[in-house]
């Protein structure tokens, strides 16, 4: 997985528990270690970044280690954020009895279902346009994988509809009105950070998703699925990270029997992502908690010696 | 001094009349169409933006909601224009 080092924007997803976060923690460690400026990015509600390194996190970027940032995105928090500050420009825009009019309609609007989503993806979209500005990588460590496959093909359908309502606007505006329109300038800058942002996600050289799987039947199905769909939004899956291996060293009568059933398992992992590099994390003895134990995965992940990488 | 004022006046009178002659002459015909033609365009373009409110999903709700304010006058006039007195749903306040 070195080779994923040298990209900008890493996306970590799977289904629920199979260990998105432990290696999207431990390879933006493997990639702070080797002199790279990282910020780590949670988007998961359940948001467990904070219990591996043991520190709260919020919405604003918080110095982990040196040269590795972290950041925990509040998709409510996010949508509040950004209703004040419309509201903000709305109330500067008209005086007295109409801005009142005009914010309680603001507020019918933003009490809409998927303002919390819409708003998670904006951060999200913000984070990776912006990102080569202030960091070398940008690791996401995403929700569960229906959730991140939702959020990251929220552009294709959103720019249908910009396009379209700029292009109606337009239409409407006479001549001397095409240039100073508040709402086309709006809309169409909205189509030109969408368009930025898309641009990134699909190139090959910038971004790049790594699917975490367990040996297990449940999720190599649902994993497969995600990556046929992450084939058909364009967005390349660098890596297939089996997590949860059972170690070669480990013995016993019972160990034996869950092996041979593995094995099945690892076969089945083998074929149905052959065209993916792929990388085996064994079952640590302990539970990932702490800096220290995300250099064993770190290292499984990267491979060999941190500091040289 | 004041005539040769009032002559200019009476250039710039006789300029405006000759342009809105001009001007009734080629456009005058098309006018309602025109203006007709317009209205649809409006309309097409406040049904997209307040689909969401009539139920319709609109991915990009979200990003219209800056947009909201700045529509707020061509809202009401929309609503009147499609019949509705007052406004409709209920839940949008502007009359």
């Amino acid at each position: 997985m070195r080779q994923l080092l040298s990209r900008q924007v890493l996306f970590f997803g799977g289904k629920g528990g199979v260990g998105k976060t432990t290696c999207a923690a431990a390879l933006a460690l493997a990639a702070s270690r080797s002199g790279r400026r990282v910020l780590l990015v949670s988007t998961d509600p359940a948001h467990s970044t904070s219990d591996i390194f043991q520190m709260p996190f919020d919405g604003t970027e918080r110095e982990i280690l040196p040269s590795l940032f972290g950041i925990e995105i509040d998709a409510a928090d996010e949508a509040r954020r950004y209703v004040d500050d419309v509201r903000a420009r709305a109330q500067a825009l008209f005086a007295g009895r109409t801005a009142a009019r005009a914010l309680e309609q603001l507020e019918v609007a933003a009490a809409m279902p998927g303002m919390e989503e819409a708003a998670l993806f904006d951060r999200v979209s913000r984070l990776v346009a912006e990102q080569a500005d202030r960091f070398d990588l940008t690791v996401f460590d995403t929700a569960p994988t229906g959730h991140t496959l939702q959020l990251l093909r929220t552009p294709q359908a959103m720019m249908a509809w910009l396009h379209a309502l700029a292009h109606s606007r337009r239409a409407m505006l006479p001549d001397d009105r095409q240039g100073t329109d508040q709402i086309a300038a709006a809309l169409e800058d909205r189509i030109a950070r969408l368009d930025a942002f898309r641009g990134r996600l699909t190139s090959r050289a910038i971004t790049g998703f790594v699917l975490v799987v367990v040996p297990e039947r449940l999720p190599i199905d649902e994993t497969a699925r995600a990556a046929d769909r992450l084939a058909e939004a364009g967005i390349d899956v660098g890596a297939v990270v089996v997590n949860r291996v059972l170690p070669v060293e480990a013995s016993g009568e019972f160990v034996e029997a869950r092996r041979r059933q593995e094995r099945v398992h690892l076969l089945e992992i083998e074929r149905r992502f052959a065209p993916y590099i792929m990388v085996r994390v064994p079952q640590q003895p302990t539970d990932v908690h702490g800096v220290a134990s995300l250099e064993a995965i770190a290292a499984a992940l990267v491979g060999g010696q941190l500091g040289y990488l | 001094m004041l005539v040769r004022y009032a002559e200019r006046m009476a250039w710039a009178t006789l300029g405006r009349n000759v342009r809105d002659f001009l001007y009734g002459a080629a456009y005058g015909r098309y006018q309602h169409e025109l203006r007709r033609q317009a209205v649809e365009l409006t309309d097409l373009f406040m049904l997209l933006c307040y689909l969401e409110l009539m139920g319709v999903p609109n991915p990009a709700a979200y990003y219209l909601l800056e947009v909201y304010p700045l529509l707020f006058d061509e809202f009401h006039l929309w609503h009147r224009r499609l019949g509705i007195e007052r406004s409709p749903l209920g839940s949008l306040p502007c009359c």
